[in-house]
């Protein structure tokens, strides 16, 4: 979304809540422009640190079908959403389902996010652990793996990065299959691929 | 103190404090109206949530000087008692759009890795 957009849905979104009534604040989520788009990239290993200090090694992954997602802690803007969104994912899948698939968060501000800052985001968020890894690492570390994914990343200031709002969803075999691109990929249609994806041999 | 609350909370909180940031709509809860909870609220208790975040709240103390922090919460305050309307945030345009809008590169050609880097 380019700024004049941006400004012009700042402006006109503040502009239409600040006529409800004072105190209504149940509301259903109004989702923001998400773009998906299907892709065959190949995901190269690598290596991270995960929330708890251990080391992570992507194609210990391989078999699974893996969401992952590209955010940062203490980020203003969209990064809430997407990983608001991979919680719905994982509270989606089933029992079986579960075990077959493993969401991954990728920090795009390593500098800040170490794995304790990671683990209490992880708890904030309600993240079961069991399949989901919040990931950081050093900035050559994560530079490639921004790099594959297609993810850009600009630092503007302590702890504010301009990044690519990407959730990706690599298959089995490795690929990155699915990307959306925006602050709210939808539960639902994510679910529907990682179920595809699934099915694939 | 405006131009803090101007990058890391104006987006949810909105241009007055009232929870009707440009991205409240979209969030699973709809942020605080801030003359309805600021007032039951001690100082080190908004610090508290300032710095350590609260459910999706970013948590700001690992990226914001002890005095930036009191300067959200002297904002916060303010917001709660005054308001403020979104024309008088223009000024500060370029720090409140989205931070997070770097387009996908869609890495087309890129080169298949070699047998020892595939996953």
């Amino acid at each position: 979304m380019g700024h004049r957009q941006t400004r012009a849905l700042a402006v006109f979104l503040a502009l239409t809540f600040a006529t409800l009534p004072r105190g209504a604040v149940a509301h259903e989520p109004q989702p923001l422009p998400t773009e998906r788009r299907e892709a065959r990239i190949p995901i190269n290993n690598f290596t991270a640190t995960d929330q708890t200090g251990r080391r992570f090694e992507f194609k210990s992954l391989r078999g699974r079908v893996v969401v992952v997602a590209f955010a940062y802690t203490s980020c203003p803007d969209v990064c809430p959403l997407i990983t608001a969104a991979a919680r719905q994912v994982q509270t989606g899948l089933s029992s079986a389902e579960h075990p077959r698939v493993q969401l991954l968060t990728v920090t795009t501000d390593p500098e800040i996010d170490s794995p304790r800052i990671l683990a209490a985001y992880a708890a904030r968020y309600k993240a079961d652990l069991d399949n989901w890894l919040f990931l950081t690492g050093s900035e050559a570390e994560l530079g490639k793996v921004w790099k594959n994914f297609g993810v850009g990343v600009k630092h503007k200031a302590r702890g504010l990065v301009d990044h690519t709002p990407l959730t990706a969803i690599v298959d089995k075999n490795g690929y990155m299959r699915v990307a959306y691109v925006g602050a709210s990929p939808e539960p639902k249609r994510v679910l529907g691929d990682v179920r595809r994806l699934l099915s694939e041999r | 103190m405006d131009m803090v609350y101007a990058q890391r909370c104006i987006n949810c909180h909105g241009s007055g404090g009232r929870g009707d940031g440009a991205l409240a709509a979209a969030l699973p809860v709809r942020p605080p109206d801030f003359r309805d909870t600021v007032q039951r609220k001690s100082n080190s208790q908004i610090r508290r949530v300032i710095a350590e975040g609260s459910s999706i709240m970013p948590a700001f103390g690992p990226v914001l000087q002890p005095s930036e922090i009191n300067d959200m919460l002297q904002m916060v305050r303010f917001l709660s008692r005054e308001g403020r309307d979104l024309a008088w945030w223009e000024k500060f345009d370029t720090l409140v759009v989205a931070h997070c809008s770097v387009p996908w590169e869609t890495v087309l050609g890129y080169d298949e890795p070699s047998s020892d880097s595939k996953p």
